[in-house]
Protein backbone atom coordinates (compact mmCIF):
# COMPACT_ATOMS: atom_id res chain seq x y z
CA UNK A 1 0.00 0.00 0.00
CA UNK A 2 2.65 2.34 0.97
CA UNK A 3 4.93 1.32 -2.27
CA UNK A 4 1.53 2.26 -4.77
CA UNK A 5 1.16 5.25 -2.68
CA UNK A 6 5.10 6.31 -3.28
CA UNK A 7 4.64 5.31 -7.50
CA UNK A 8 1.84 7.80 -7.19
CA UNK A 9 3.50 10.10 -5.98
CA UNK A 10 6.63 9.80 -8.29
CA UNK A 11 4.38 9.94 -11.05
CA UNK A 12 2.58 12.99 -9.93
CA UNK A 13 6.10 14.72 -9.68
CA UNK A 14 7.52 13.69 -12.75
CA UNK A 15 4.81 13.43 -15.17
CA UNK A 16 6.32 15.30 -17.79
CA UNK A 17 9.45 13.26 -17.75
CA UNK A 18 7.53 9.99 -17.60
CA UNK A 19 5.83 11.13 -20.56
CA UNK A 20 8.64 12.20 -22.64
CA UNK A 21 10.50 9.08 -21.78
CA UNK A 22 7.30 6.72 -22.71
CA UNK A 23 7.45 8.52 -26.14
CA UNK A 24 11.15 8.54 -26.43
CA UNK A 25 11.23 4.63 -26.03
CA UNK A 26 8.82 3.78 -28.33
CA UNK A 27 10.03 5.72 -30.72
CA UNK A 28 13.28 3.75 -30.48
CA UNK A 29 11.29 0.54 -30.98
CA UNK A 30 9.57 1.99 -33.74
CA UNK A 31 12.22 3.02 -35.67
CA UNK A 32 14.19 -0.28 -35.13
CA UNK A 33 10.78 -2.35 -36.44
CA UNK A 34 10.56 -0.05 -38.93
CA UNK A 35 13.71 -0.23 -40.73
CA UNK A 36 13.98 -4.17 -40.66
CA UNK A 37 10.80 -4.07 -42.24
CA UNK A 38 11.55 -1.85 -45.21
CA UNK A 39 15.12 -4.49 -45.01
CA UNK A 40 13.60 -7.70 -44.23
CA UNK A 41 9.85 -7.62 -46.22
CA UNK A 42 11.52 -7.36 -50.07
CA UNK A 43 13.89 -10.12 -48.68
CA UNK A 44 11.48 -12.27 -47.67
CA UNK A 45 9.25 -11.91 -50.63
CA UNK A 46 12.83 -12.74 -52.40
CA UNK A 47 13.53 -15.82 -50.71
CA UNK A 48 9.89 -17.13 -50.99
CA UNK A 49 11.07 -17.08 -54.66
CA UNK A 50 14.39 -18.58 -54.43
CA UNK A 51 13.78 -21.04 -51.89
CA UNK A 52 17.47 -22.14 -52.52
CA UNK A 53 18.85 -19.37 -50.48
CA UNK A 54 16.99 -19.19 -47.81
CA UNK A 55 19.16 -21.74 -45.70
CA UNK A 56 22.10 -19.48 -46.20
CA UNK A 57 20.23 -16.24 -45.37
CA UNK A 58 18.02 -17.70 -42.25
CA UNK A 59 21.41 -19.19 -40.80
CA UNK A 60 23.07 -16.03 -40.74
CA UNK A 61 19.49 -14.18 -39.15
CA UNK A 62 20.02 -16.86 -36.18
CA UNK A 63 22.87 -16.12 -35.43
CA UNK A 64 22.21 -12.28 -35.15
CA UNK A 65 19.08 -13.57 -32.94
CA UNK A 66 21.18 -15.11 -30.48
CA UNK A 67 23.79 -12.60 -29.26
CA UNK A 68 23.05 -11.42 -26.35
CA UNK A 69 21.29 -8.34 -26.16
CA UNK A 70 23.74 -6.29 -23.88
CA UNK A 71 27.35 -7.85 -25.98
CA UNK A 72 25.09 -6.51 -29.27
CA UNK A 73 24.89 -3.19 -27.66
CA UNK A 74 28.46 -3.26 -26.74
CA UNK A 75 29.71 -4.28 -29.82
CA UNK A 76 27.96 -1.61 -31.94
CA UNK A 77 28.53 1.03 -29.45
CA UNK A 78 32.33 0.27 -30.69
CA UNK A 79 31.36 1.14 -33.82
CA UNK A 80 28.50 3.85 -33.83
CA UNK A 81 29.08 5.35 -30.75
CA UNK A 82 27.15 6.49 -27.52
CA UNK A 83 22.98 7.28 -28.17
CA UNK A 84 19.80 6.27 -29.09
CA UNK A 85 20.84 5.64 -32.51
CA UNK A 86 23.07 2.29 -31.39
CA UNK A 87 19.75 1.43 -29.96
CA UNK A 88 17.99 1.58 -33.05
CA UNK A 89 20.50 -0.16 -35.01
CA UNK A 90 20.51 -2.87 -32.46
CA UNK A 91 16.76 -3.03 -32.67
CA UNK A 92 16.73 -3.11 -36.15
CA UNK A 93 19.32 -6.37 -36.06
CA UNK A 94 16.59 -8.15 -33.53
CA UNK A 95 13.60 -7.08 -35.80
CA UNK A 96 14.67 -8.87 -39.23
CA UNK A 97 14.53 -12.30 -38.01
CA UNK A 98 10.88 -12.34 -36.93
CA UNK A 99 10.10 -10.32 -39.53
CA UNK A 100 11.87 -11.77 -42.33
CA UNK A 101 10.83 -15.05 -41.34
CA UNK A 102 6.74 -14.42 -41.49
CA UNK A 103 7.19 -12.91 -44.73
CA UNK A 104 9.06 -16.21 -46.24
CA UNK A 105 6.46 -18.03 -44.67
CA UNK A 106 3.10 -16.01 -45.47
CA UNK A 107 4.10 -15.90 -49.27
CA UNK A 108 4.88 -19.39 -49.37
CA UNK A 109 1.49 -20.49 -47.67
CA UNK A 110 -0.37 -18.83 -49.88
CA UNK A 111 -2.55 -21.57 -51.89
CA UNK A 112 -0.68 -22.81 -54.98
CA UNK A 113 -4.14 -22.83 -56.81
CA UNK A 114 -4.43 -19.46 -56.53
CA UNK A 115 -1.57 -18.46 -58.04
CA UNK A 116 -1.81 -20.86 -60.79
CA UNK A 117 -4.89 -19.62 -61.20
CA UNK A 118 -3.11 -15.95 -61.62
CA UNK A 119 -0.97 -16.82 -63.77
CA UNK A 120 -3.44 -18.56 -65.95
CA UNK A 121 -5.29 -15.03 -66.39
CA UNK A 122 -2.00 -13.65 -67.55
CA UNK A 123 -0.83 -11.88 -64.26
CA UNK A 124 2.45 -10.58 -64.03
CA UNK A 125 4.88 -11.43 -61.62
CA UNK A 126 4.41 -8.12 -60.35
CA UNK A 127 0.65 -8.00 -60.13
CA UNK A 128 0.70 -11.59 -58.93
CA UNK A 129 2.27 -10.59 -56.30
CA UNK A 130 0.42 -7.39 -55.22
CA UNK A 131 -2.74 -8.91 -56.00
CA UNK A 132 -3.06 -11.93 -54.79
CA UNK A 133 0.10 -13.07 -52.89
CA UNK A 134 0.77 -9.92 -50.84
CA UNK A 135 -2.76 -9.34 -49.91
CA UNK A 136 -2.83 -13.11 -48.55
CA UNK A 137 -0.20 -12.71 -46.96
CA UNK A 138 -0.12 -9.36 -45.11
CA UNK A 139 -2.04 -10.63 -41.92
CA UNK A 140 1.13 -12.72 -41.41
CA UNK A 141 3.80 -10.51 -41.96
CA UNK A 142 1.73 -8.35 -39.76
CA UNK A 143 2.04 -11.01 -36.92
CA UNK A 144 5.81 -10.66 -37.53
CA UNK A 145 5.99 -7.08 -37.22
CA UNK A 146 4.36 -7.28 -33.68
CA UNK A 147 6.55 -10.46 -32.46
CA UNK A 148 9.78 -7.43 -33.29
CA UNK A 149 7.94 -4.68 -32.04
CA UNK A 150 7.07 -6.27 -28.29
CA UNK A 151 10.83 -7.67 -28.21
CA UNK A 152 11.75 -4.06 -29.53
CA UNK A 153 10.41 -2.26 -26.60
CA UNK A 154 11.58 -4.84 -24.00
CA UNK A 155 15.03 -4.79 -25.11
CA UNK A 156 14.88 -0.90 -25.67
CA UNK A 157 15.51 -0.70 -21.90
CA UNK A 158 18.79 -1.40 -21.72
CA UNK A 159 19.58 0.86 -24.13
CA UNK A 160 19.61 3.51 -21.13
CA UNK A 161 22.99 1.82 -20.60
CA UNK A 162 24.51 3.35 -23.58
CA UNK A 163 23.33 6.85 -22.85
CA UNK A 164 20.26 6.47 -25.10
CA UNK A 165 17.13 7.53 -22.30
CA UNK A 166 13.84 6.00 -22.57
CA UNK A 167 12.47 4.10 -19.78
CA UNK A 168 15.65 1.99 -18.28
CA UNK A 169 17.06 5.69 -17.43
CA UNK A 170 14.30 5.62 -15.12
CA UNK A 171 14.61 2.17 -13.58
CA UNK A 172 18.77 2.39 -13.59
CA UNK A 173 18.27 5.73 -11.34
CA UNK A 174 15.98 3.43 -9.10
CA UNK A 175 18.73 1.07 -8.50
CA UNK A 176 20.97 3.93 -8.11
CA UNK A 177 18.97 5.55 -5.19
CA UNK A 178 18.78 4.74 -1.35
CA UNK A 179 15.15 3.57 -1.66
CA UNK A 180 14.27 3.19 -5.34
CA UNK A 181 11.96 0.21 -5.27
CA UNK A 182 8.75 2.23 -6.34
CA UNK A 183 11.35 4.42 -8.84
CA UNK A 184 12.28 0.90 -10.15
CA UNK A 185 8.48 -0.22 -10.83
CA UNK A 186 7.58 3.66 -11.78
CA UNK A 187 9.65 2.68 -14.79
CA UNK A 188 8.83 -0.52 -14.98
CA UNK A 189 5.26 -0.99 -15.52
CA UNK A 190 4.83 1.51 -18.40
CA UNK A 191 7.15 -0.07 -20.06
CA UNK A 192 5.32 -3.37 -19.57
CA UNK A 193 1.82 -1.06 -20.66
CA UNK A 194 3.72 0.15 -23.60
CA UNK A 195 4.46 -3.82 -24.81
CA UNK A 196 1.00 -4.71 -23.72
CA UNK A 197 -0.56 -1.66 -25.89
CA UNK A 198 1.43 -2.21 -28.52
CA UNK A 199 0.73 -5.87 -28.76
CA UNK A 200 -3.14 -5.35 -28.51
CA UNK A 201 -2.91 -3.01 -31.65
CA UNK A 202 -1.06 -5.04 -33.90
CA UNK A 203 -3.05 -7.83 -32.77
CA UNK A 204 -6.24 -5.89 -33.66
CA UNK A 205 -4.82 -4.70 -37.18
CA UNK A 206 -3.46 -8.32 -38.10
CA UNK A 207 -7.66 -9.45 -37.45
CA UNK A 208 -8.65 -6.90 -40.06
CA UNK A 209 -6.26 -7.54 -42.47
CA UNK A 210 -6.90 -11.69 -42.34
CA UNK A 211 -8.78 -12.30 -45.39
CA UNK A 212 -11.07 -14.82 -43.52
CA UNK A 213 -12.39 -11.59 -41.21
CA UNK A 214 -12.61 -9.94 -44.81
CA UNK A 215 -14.84 -12.12 -46.23
CA UNK A 216 -16.98 -12.55 -43.35
CA UNK A 217 -17.37 -8.85 -43.27
CA UNK A 218 -18.10 -8.64 -46.95
CA UNK A 219 -20.93 -11.69 -46.51
CA UNK A 220 -22.44 -9.92 -43.72
CA UNK A 221 -23.35 -6.54 -45.51
CA UNK A 222 -24.44 -8.40 -48.02
CA UNK B 1 25.69 -18.31 -55.30
CA UNK B 2 25.73 -17.83 -52.00
CA UNK B 3 28.64 -16.18 -51.58
CA UNK B 4 27.78 -13.46 -53.42
CA UNK B 5 24.47 -13.10 -51.22
CA UNK B 6 26.67 -13.05 -47.83
CA UNK B 7 29.16 -10.03 -49.37
CA UNK B 8 25.86 -8.28 -50.32
CA UNK B 9 24.22 -8.65 -46.94
CA UNK B 10 27.62 -7.33 -45.21
CA UNK B 11 27.60 -4.52 -48.05
CA UNK B 12 24.21 -3.25 -47.21
CA UNK B 13 24.73 -3.45 -43.36
CA UNK B 14 27.77 -1.47 -43.52
CA UNK B 15 26.33 1.13 -45.55
CA UNK B 16 23.38 0.83 -43.15
CA UNK B 17 26.05 1.60 -39.92
CA UNK B 18 26.99 4.32 -41.91
CA UNK B 19 23.75 5.91 -42.94
CA UNK B 20 22.38 5.88 -39.52
CA UNK B 21 25.33 6.67 -37.08
CA UNK B 22 25.14 9.71 -39.50
CA UNK B 23 21.77 11.01 -39.47
CA UNK B 24 19.32 12.35 -36.96
CA UNK B 25 16.27 10.45 -36.68
CA UNK B 26 13.13 12.82 -36.17
CA UNK B 27 12.61 12.92 -32.40
CA UNK B 28 15.34 11.03 -31.22
CA UNK B 29 17.81 13.85 -31.59
CA UNK B 30 20.62 12.06 -32.58
CA UNK B 31 24.29 13.65 -34.27
CA UNK B 32 22.15 16.73 -36.32
CA UNK B 33 24.46 19.56 -36.82
CA UNK B 34 23.02 21.52 -34.29
CA UNK B 35 22.84 19.14 -31.32
CA UNK B 36 24.95 18.89 -28.25
CA UNK B 37 25.56 15.91 -26.57
CA UNK B 38 25.98 16.04 -22.91
CA UNK B 39 27.27 13.51 -20.85
CA UNK B 40 26.73 12.88 -17.35
CA UNK B 41 27.66 10.31 -14.58
CA UNK B 42 24.76 7.96 -13.21
CA UNK B 43 24.49 9.69 -9.91
CA UNK B 44 21.73 12.51 -9.64
CA UNK B 45 23.70 15.24 -9.41
CA UNK B 46 25.70 14.54 -12.90
CA UNK B 47 21.94 14.19 -14.21
CA UNK B 48 20.68 17.65 -12.48
CA UNK B 49 23.67 19.59 -13.82
CA UNK B 50 23.43 18.42 -17.45
CA UNK B 51 19.92 18.82 -17.61
CA UNK B 52 20.23 22.79 -16.08
CA UNK B 53 23.13 22.76 -18.79
CA UNK B 54 20.34 21.32 -21.16
CA UNK B 55 17.59 23.80 -20.46
CA UNK B 56 20.04 26.44 -20.23
CA UNK B 57 20.85 26.10 -23.40
CA UNK B 58 17.72 25.20 -25.54
CA UNK B 59 16.27 28.65 -23.68
CA UNK B 60 18.82 31.13 -24.98
CA UNK B 61 19.83 29.16 -28.64
CA UNK B 62 18.23 27.32 -31.27
CA UNK B 63 20.35 24.38 -30.31
CA UNK B 64 18.94 20.79 -29.88
CA UNK B 65 20.85 19.42 -26.59
CA UNK B 66 21.33 15.62 -26.09
CA UNK B 67 22.22 14.35 -22.68
CA UNK B 68 23.62 10.84 -23.24
CA UNK B 69 23.42 9.65 -19.24
CA UNK B 70 24.13 7.00 -17.20
CA UNK B 71 28.20 7.02 -17.65
CA UNK B 72 29.84 4.86 -15.22
CA UNK B 73 32.80 6.73 -14.25
CA UNK B 74 34.68 9.64 -14.99
CA UNK B 75 37.14 7.75 -17.07
CA UNK B 76 34.29 6.33 -19.65
CA UNK B 77 32.91 10.49 -19.81
CA UNK B 78 36.63 11.48 -20.62
CA UNK B 79 37.00 8.80 -23.35
CA UNK B 80 33.67 9.54 -24.71
CA UNK B 81 34.48 13.57 -24.97
CA UNK B 82 38.12 12.38 -26.13
CA UNK B 83 36.75 10.69 -29.10
CA UNK B 84 34.05 12.91 -30.08
CA UNK B 85 31.23 10.72 -28.79
CA UNK B 86 30.09 13.44 -26.53
CA UNK B 87 30.71 17.27 -26.76
CA UNK B 88 30.86 18.13 -22.97
CA UNK B 89 30.79 16.82 -19.78
CA UNK B 90 28.39 18.29 -17.35
CA UNK B 91 30.43 17.33 -13.98
CA UNK B 92 33.85 16.24 -13.59
CA UNK B 93 35.78 16.91 -10.39
CA UNK B 94 39.22 18.15 -10.06
CA UNK B 95 40.30 15.04 -7.22
CA UNK B 96 39.12 12.34 -9.50
CA UNK B 97 40.46 13.73 -13.11
CA UNK B 98 44.21 14.18 -11.51
CA UNK B 99 45.21 10.86 -10.83
CA UNK B 100 42.49 9.61 -13.46
CA UNK B 101 42.57 10.95 -16.53
CA UNK B 102 45.51 12.86 -15.56
CA UNK B 103 47.54 10.33 -13.99
CA UNK B 104 48.95 12.61 -11.18
CA UNK B 105 50.08 12.59 -8.05
CA UNK B 106 46.74 14.21 -5.42
CA UNK B 107 47.03 17.96 -4.70
CA UNK B 108 45.11 18.91 -1.42
CA UNK B 109 45.18 22.58 -2.17
CA UNK B 110 41.94 22.97 -4.46
CA UNK B 111 43.35 26.25 -6.09
CA UNK B 112 46.13 24.48 -7.16
CA UNK B 113 44.29 21.38 -8.30
CA UNK B 114 42.31 23.34 -10.08
CA UNK B 115 45.11 25.62 -12.10
CA UNK B 116 46.77 21.99 -12.81
CA UNK B 117 43.59 20.34 -14.28
CA UNK B 118 42.47 23.40 -16.12
CA UNK B 119 46.44 23.99 -17.82
CA UNK B 120 46.95 20.25 -18.23
CA UNK B 121 43.53 19.71 -20.04
CA UNK B 122 43.85 22.61 -22.46
CA UNK B 123 47.33 21.51 -22.93
CA UNK B 124 46.86 17.55 -23.35
CA UNK B 125 43.40 17.10 -25.03
CA UNK B 126 42.41 20.96 -26.25
CA UNK B 127 39.44 20.97 -23.58
CA UNK B 128 38.34 23.79 -21.46
CA UNK B 129 37.85 22.61 -18.17
CA UNK B 130 35.44 25.87 -16.43
CA UNK B 131 35.97 27.05 -12.68
CA UNK B 132 33.69 25.17 -10.39
CA UNK B 133 30.28 25.16 -10.30
CA UNK B 134 30.41 26.30 -6.63
CA UNK B 135 30.35 22.59 -4.69
CA UNK B 136 32.58 20.02 -3.65
CA UNK B 137 31.65 15.89 -3.86
CA UNK B 138 33.88 14.79 -1.34
CA UNK B 139 34.59 13.08 1.52
CA UNK B 140 33.07 14.56 4.97
CA UNK B 141 32.38 14.07 8.32
CA UNK B 142 29.29 14.34 9.74
CA UNK B 143 27.65 14.14 13.13
CA UNK B 144 23.86 14.06 14.14
CA UNK B 145 22.90 18.02 14.88
CA UNK B 146 22.01 16.99 18.99
CA UNK B 147 25.57 15.93 19.35
CA UNK B 148 27.07 18.51 17.18
CA UNK B 149 24.92 21.45 19.47
CA UNK B 150 25.85 19.39 22.79
CA UNK B 151 29.29 18.94 22.34
CA UNK B 152 29.43 22.40 20.48
CA UNK B 153 31.38 20.81 17.05
CA UNK B 154 32.17 22.61 14.04
CA UNK B 155 35.30 21.54 12.47
CA UNK B 156 36.69 18.62 12.22
CA UNK B 157 39.47 18.80 15.14
CA UNK B 158 36.65 19.78 17.61
CA UNK B 159 36.23 16.15 18.00
CA UNK B 160 39.80 14.85 19.13
CA UNK B 161 38.58 15.37 23.00
CA UNK B 162 35.50 13.18 22.72
CA UNK B 163 36.97 10.98 19.43
CA UNK B 164 37.67 7.93 22.08
CA UNK B 165 33.81 7.26 22.94
CA UNK B 166 32.94 7.76 19.18
CA UNK B 167 32.12 5.22 17.13
CA UNK B 168 32.78 6.07 13.43
CA UNK B 169 30.64 4.60 10.18
CA UNK B 170 32.64 4.82 6.86
CA UNK B 171 32.37 2.95 3.07
CA UNK B 172 34.10 -0.43 2.77
CA UNK B 173 36.86 1.25 0.60
CA UNK B 174 37.81 3.97 2.91
CA UNK B 175 39.31 2.14 5.98
CA UNK B 176 42.31 0.71 4.05
CA UNK B 177 42.90 3.07 1.19
CA UNK B 178 46.00 4.51 0.84
CA UNK B 179 46.98 8.22 0.34
CA UNK B 180 43.64 9.87 2.06
CA UNK B 181 42.54 6.66 4.04
CA UNK B 182 42.38 6.25 7.62
CA UNK B 183 46.02 5.71 8.23
CA UNK B 184 46.60 8.93 6.77
CA UNK B 185 44.03 10.74 8.93
CA UNK B 186 45.34 9.57 12.06
CA UNK B 187 48.50 11.04 10.74
CA UNK B 188 46.99 13.92 10.33
CA UNK B 189 44.55 14.72 12.56
CA UNK B 190 46.78 13.22 15.61
CA UNK B 191 43.37 11.39 16.84
CA UNK B 192 41.74 7.88 16.64
CA UNK B 193 37.98 7.16 16.58
CA UNK B 194 36.79 5.00 19.86
CA UNK B 195 35.50 2.30 16.91
CA UNK B 196 35.48 2.50 13.03
CA UNK B 197 32.77 0.38 10.96
CA UNK B 198 33.59 -0.59 7.16
CA UNK B 199 30.34 -0.71 6.22
CA UNK B 200 28.17 -0.12 3.13
CA UNK B 201 27.39 3.50 3.30
CA UNK B 202 23.79 3.20 2.82
CA UNK B 203 23.61 1.47 5.98
CA UNK B 204 26.12 3.58 7.93
CA UNK B 205 23.35 6.42 7.95
CA UNK B 206 20.11 3.82 9.06
CA UNK B 207 22.95 3.14 11.70
CA UNK B 208 22.98 6.46 12.52
CA UNK B 209 19.53 6.95 12.90
CA UNK B 210 18.83 4.53 15.59
CA UNK B 211 21.61 5.82 17.52
CA UNK B 212 24.26 2.69 16.85
CA UNK B 213 26.49 5.21 15.55
CA UNK B 214 28.12 8.89 16.27
CA UNK B 215 29.94 9.64 13.58
CA UNK B 216 29.56 9.09 9.49
CA UNK B 217 32.15 9.69 6.51
CA UNK B 218 29.58 10.74 3.94
CA UNK B 219 29.80 12.30 0.22
CA UNK B 220 29.35 15.98 1.09
CA UNK B 221 26.36 16.62 -1.39
CA UNK B 222 24.50 13.23 -0.54
CA UNK B 223 20.83 13.95 0.20
CA UNK B 224 20.36 11.59 3.12
CA UNK B 225 22.69 14.18 5.07
CA UNK B 226 19.61 16.51 4.96
CA UNK B 227 17.34 13.53 5.54
CA UNK B 228 18.98 12.29 8.32
CA UNK B 229 19.78 15.38 10.22
CA UNK B 230 23.30 15.14 10.18
CA UNK B 231 25.64 18.57 10.44
CA UNK B 232 28.51 18.50 8.39
CA UNK B 233 32.02 19.20 10.02
CA UNK B 234 34.89 21.51 8.50
CA UNK B 235 37.82 19.56 6.97
CA UNK B 236 39.78 22.40 8.81
CA UNK B 237 43.64 20.62 7.55
CA UNK B 238 42.64 19.83 4.35
CA UNK B 239 42.62 16.19 4.59
CA UNK B 240 40.57 15.65 2.00
CA UNK B 241 41.34 16.14 -1.80
CA UNK B 242 39.11 18.53 -3.48
CA UNK B 243 36.32 17.04 -5.27
CA UNK B 244 35.04 20.63 -6.87
CA UNK B 245 32.96 20.15 -10.14
CA UNK B 246 33.03 21.89 -12.93
CA UNK B 247 32.11 21.25 -16.84
CA UNK B 248 34.21 20.10 -19.38
CA UNK B 249 33.92 21.39 -22.82
CA UNK B 250 36.09 20.25 -25.78
CA UNK B 251 37.74 23.72 -27.73
CA UNK B 252 36.55 22.80 -31.23
CA UNK B 253 32.93 22.24 -29.79
CA UNK B 254 33.17 26.26 -28.51
CA UNK B 255 34.07 27.15 -31.88
CA UNK B 256 31.27 25.60 -33.49
CA UNK B 257 28.98 26.49 -30.92
CA UNK B 258 30.60 30.09 -29.90
CA UNK B 259 27.11 31.28 -27.91
CA UNK B 260 27.10 28.49 -25.17
CA UNK B 261 30.69 29.45 -24.03
CA UNK B 262 29.09 32.55 -21.98
CA UNK B 263 26.31 30.74 -21.10
CA UNK B 264 27.89 27.91 -18.92
CA UNK B 265 30.08 30.71 -17.40
CA UNK B 266 26.86 31.91 -16.33
CA UNK B 267 26.81 28.96 -14.02
CA UNK B 268 30.58 29.13 -12.36
CA UNK B 269 30.01 29.75 -8.53
CA UNK B 270 25.98 29.28 -8.54
CA UNK B 271 25.47 25.66 -7.34
CA UNK B 272 26.86 25.84 -3.58
CA UNK B 273 27.05 22.74 -1.31
CA UNK B 274 23.94 23.97 0.11
CA UNK B 275 21.95 24.07 -3.05
CA UNK B 276 23.57 20.94 -4.43
CA UNK B 277 22.95 18.88 -0.98
CA UNK B 278 18.96 19.89 -1.46
CA UNK B 279 18.63 19.18 -4.99
CA UNK B 280 20.41 15.73 -4.34
CA UNK B 281 17.81 15.54 -1.40
CA UNK B 282 14.81 16.39 -4.01
CA UNK B 283 16.18 13.31 -6.32
CA UNK B 284 17.00 10.54 -4.05
CA UNK B 285 14.82 11.48 -1.16
CA UNK B 286 11.74 13.23 -3.21
CA UNK B 287 11.72 10.35 -5.56
CA UNK B 288 11.87 14.23 -8.11
CA UNK B 289 13.89 13.09 -11.59
CA UNK B 290 17.00 15.62 -12.14
CA UNK B 291 15.41 17.03 -15.13
CA UNK B 292 12.39 18.25 -13.00
CA UNK B 293 15.03 19.16 -10.26
CA UNK B 294 16.89 21.17 -13.23
CA UNK B 295 13.60 22.96 -14.50
CA UNK B 296 12.95 23.62 -10.85
CA UNK B 297 16.43 25.62 -10.20
CA UNK B 298 16.31 27.33 -13.27
CA UNK B 299 12.99 28.78 -12.49
CA UNK B 300 13.67 29.57 -9.32
CA UNK B 301 16.98 31.55 -9.75
CA UNK B 302 15.40 33.21 -12.58
CA UNK B 303 17.85 31.56 -15.87
CA UNK B 304 14.26 32.17 -17.99
CA UNK B 305 13.57 35.98 -18.39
Amino acid sequence: MELIKEIWHYYEHNGSYVLSEIFRHFLMSAYGVLFAAIIAIPLGIFLARYSRLSPVVFSIVNIIQTIPALAMLAVLMLVMGLGPNTVVMALFLYSILPILRNTYTGILSVDKALTESGNGMGMTKFQLLRMVELPLALSVIIAGLRTALVIGISIATIGAFIGAGGLGDIIIRGTNAADGTAIILAGAIPTALIAVFADLFMGWIEKQLNHETKIKRRNRTA
Amino acid sequence: MTKIMKKQIIFISIVFVIILSGCSLPGLGGSSKDTIKVSSLNTSESATVAYIIKYLIEEETDYSVEIIGNMGSSIVQHQALEQGDVDMSSTRYTGTDLPGALGLDPVTDPDEALAIVQEQFAERFDQKWYDPLGFANTYAFTVKSELAEEENLTKVSDIESIAEDLRLGVDNAWLNREGDGYKAFIETYGFEFGKAYPMQIGLVYTAVASDEMDVVLAYSTDGRIEEFDLVTLEDDLHFFPPYDASPVVSNDVLERFPEIDGLIEKLVGQIDVDEMLRMNYEADVKMKEPAIVAKEFLEANNYFK
